[in-house]
């Protein structure tokens, strides 16, 4: 009988998998520890909060892979994604969640610390940057809508300065400054 | 003067038959092939849903103030139940209701009503040893495989005179009114289970080892060791549906498994600290009130993945490289670990599959099935009961339930 090699060694496969220990296992603490997280490790990945969103759909991350990936601790891929900041904040997952978990709040976290490492994506910066300098976002025009209901052309009596130097004052101003 | 009832298989169920009977004054033989009472659930440290010690709770519950092991308190002092150790049913005949049953039992080489656990023995010859502080009967045993000189001076020197190293097996014969069947289940050695390497690495183990890893009774005392080298486990990974839900082993869920793999991950993060724990699962399910269990293990930082184990690869150190696919992200991870435990599936015992064709009973699986599905889960047959993981895995709180739904279908019988 033909003797058959020993099998020493697993077959090889063209796997390429993420190795476990060079992803930042102390994300999951860190999102945990903000102000939304406490329910952050109750996740058992049941996928109803992408269940409930209506935009995932074209997200390569879903809320819940999201979720597992803070739990994972894929704290770079987590921080440069576009869902964070495509999302709509809607609540709908946050408030279906079995777990309780602050699934809207808990991007807004990892929005707040993406913004602080300088990653707020152009358009969003844009929109900032508008509401620093004019202390409002939508700027009110005289239009036909408010010719058609009668009204002034202008809000009478609107002033924006005050939230101007707010908002250069704050977190908010300060990050847009560094943008630049 | 009826005949006696004849339980076979001394484990929770069987055990809390033979006391509800004995107590209700009923003739009770009490089978086991192993040397001591109390087969899966000795030595199994914790037990949920009350994290208490295995040993002392459940059947204590009617003998208030009793704090101390059922096995102790009720066994061997009550007269009615008659216990026999290292036995085997070699042969069932008759009719239901006197069935005539032959039984033989291994030598007996150590008394155990004489012996005293003093522990000359043991000292003297390494055939002698003590299979665990809760055995029952309280006794050391002899393995005559083992034998050495020492041997003959213990038999010489016991100050009970306890040990005979001529006894012999013996046979005899009984009649009995009523059998049940209460031989529980085994866990499968998953050695086919080529994936994982059981057998293979000695850091690969099913959960049953793991509870006696973790058991302050045994060998470590409780430290969770790696088998290998003794050396301190820093990570572990459990994975699920080892052997169950798989048609090429067993097809059917295997209930459990979920629920003490949980209990074993909460009792190592909480109580032995500093060793990360992950989950590999297909779903967990901790059926009825066993979700805290779940979730406990969630707030302890347990971590889980849905999906399969993609390989196992043993490394120079010991470690095991172990490459995940997680079905929830689409992504293959690597990880390295101390130790890799596997949720076996639970099955009939061996020779169960005999005894369900001897008594002409249905089969479910494998395991007893009751005789009318729509009646009590416990009549296999005419005369014939069935209890415990006899009739499919079951936790202990169950597996007592339906043992004492078994004691009342006989006295009601009886009362007939
Ligand atoms: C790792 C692990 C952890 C667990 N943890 C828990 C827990 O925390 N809580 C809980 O409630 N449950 C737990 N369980 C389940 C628990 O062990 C069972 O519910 C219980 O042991 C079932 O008891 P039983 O008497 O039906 O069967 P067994 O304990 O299997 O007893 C059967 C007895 O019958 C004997 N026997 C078998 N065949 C024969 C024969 N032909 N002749 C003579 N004797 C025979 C065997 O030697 C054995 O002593 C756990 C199980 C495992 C594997
Ligand atoms: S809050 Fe964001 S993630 Fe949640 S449902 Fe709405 S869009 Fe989706
Ligand atoms: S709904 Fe809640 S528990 Fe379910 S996956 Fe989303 S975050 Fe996790
Ligand atoms: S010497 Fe005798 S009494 Fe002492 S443990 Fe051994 S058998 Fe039991
Ligand atoms: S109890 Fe859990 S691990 Fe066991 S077979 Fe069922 S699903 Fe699988």
């Amino acid at each position: 009988m033909a003797k058959t090699e020993e099998k020493t060694v697993p077959p090889v496969t063209l796997v390429d998998p993420i190795e476990l220990s060079e992803l930042d296992r102390d994300f999951r603490e860190e999102i945990h520890n903000m102000p939304n997280g406490e329910e952050l490790g109750a996740c058992f990945a049941c996928s109803t909060c992408t269940a409930a969103c209506p935009i995932a759909n074209s997200w390569d991350y879903k809320p819940h892979q999201l979720i597992r990936m803070i739990l994972l601790g894929m704290r770079e891929k987590v921080l440069a994604s576009d869902e964070i900041w495509l999302c709509l904040t809607c609540f709908e997952c946050q408030e279906r969640c079995p777990q309780n978990v602050r699934v809207t709040d808990i991007l807004f976290d990892c929005k707040n610390l993406a913004a602080e490492e300088g990653r707020i994506p152009p358009n969003v910066a844009e929109l900032g940057k508008e509401l620093v300098e004019q202390g409002q976002l939508y700027v009110i025009t005289a239009d036909w809508e408010r010719e058609d209901l009668g009204l002034e052309p202008s809000l009478p009596g609107l002033q924006t300065e005050g939230v101007q130097n707010m908002l250069k004052e704050s977190r908010t101003g300060r990050l847009l400054e560094e943008e630049d | 003067m009826s005949d006696p009832v004849l339980v076979i298989g001394a484990g929770v169920a069987g055990l809390t038959v033979a006391v509800e009977l004995a107590d209700s004054g009923v003739e009770t033989v009490l089978v086991d092939r192993e040397t001591s009472v109390g087969g899966n659930a000795l030595n199994l440290y914790k037990a949920f849903p009350t994290d208490d010690c295995f040993y002392c709770f459940e059947s204590n519950r009617s003998r208030p103030g009793i704090r101390k092991c059922f096995y102790r308190s009720a066994l061997l002092d009550q007269p009615n139940i008659d216990l026999r150790v290292d036995t085997e049913i070699e042969e069932i005949k008759g009719e239901p209701g006197s069935f005539e049953i032959r039984l033989k039992q291994g030598p007996q080489y150590v008394d155990s009503k004489k012996c005293t656990m003093c522990g000359a023995c043991t000292k003297l010859s390494d055939a002698f040893s003590l299979l665990s502080p809760q055995c029952q009967p309280q006794s050391v045993i002899f393995n005559p495989e083992k034998e050495d000189e020492g041997s003959s001076k213990a038999e010489e020197e016991c100050p009970t005179g306890a040990i005979d190293l001529n006894a012999e097996s013996s046979e005899t014969t009984l009649t009995a009114s009523d059998i049940v069947i209460a031989t529980g289940y085994q866990e499968m050695k998953p050695n086919q289970v080529d994936e994982y390497g059981y057998g293979q690495y000695s850091n690969v183990i099913t959960q049953l080892e793991l509870a006696k890893i973790l058991d302050p009774n045994g060998p470590s005392h409780g430290a969770l060791v790696r088998p290998s080298d003794g050396a301190q486990v820093r990570r572990l990974l459990m994975v699920q549906c080892v052997g169950s839900r798989d048609e090429n082993y067993h097809p059917f869920c295997s209930k459990i498994c979920c629920v003490f793999a949980l209990k074993h991950a909460n009792i190592i993060r909480r109580e032995r600290n500093g060793t990360d724990v992950s989950v590999v699962y297909m779903d967990i399910r901790t059926y009825d009130r066993h979700e805290r269990y779940y979730r406990e293990a969630r707030e302890a930082g347990v971590e889980f993945t849905r999906g399969r184990v993609s390989e196992v690869n043993p490394l120079e150190d010991g470690t095991l490289d172990i490459t995940l696919y997680d079905s929830l992200l689409d992504k293959y991870f690597k990880t390295n670990v101390d130790l890799l435990v596997l949720s076996s599936a639970l099955e009939p015992s061996t020779g169960m599959t005999k005894m369900i064709e001897e008594l002409g009973l249905e089969s479910a699986s494998g395991y007893v099935s009751p005789a009318n599905l729509l009646d009590t889960e416990v009549v296999a047959g005419d005369h014939v009961y069935a209890c415990g993981g006899a009739i499919g895995p079951a936790e202990v709180p169950e597996s007592v339930t339906q043992a004492r739904a078994v004691a009342s279908k006989i006295l009601q019988e009886r009362m007939r």
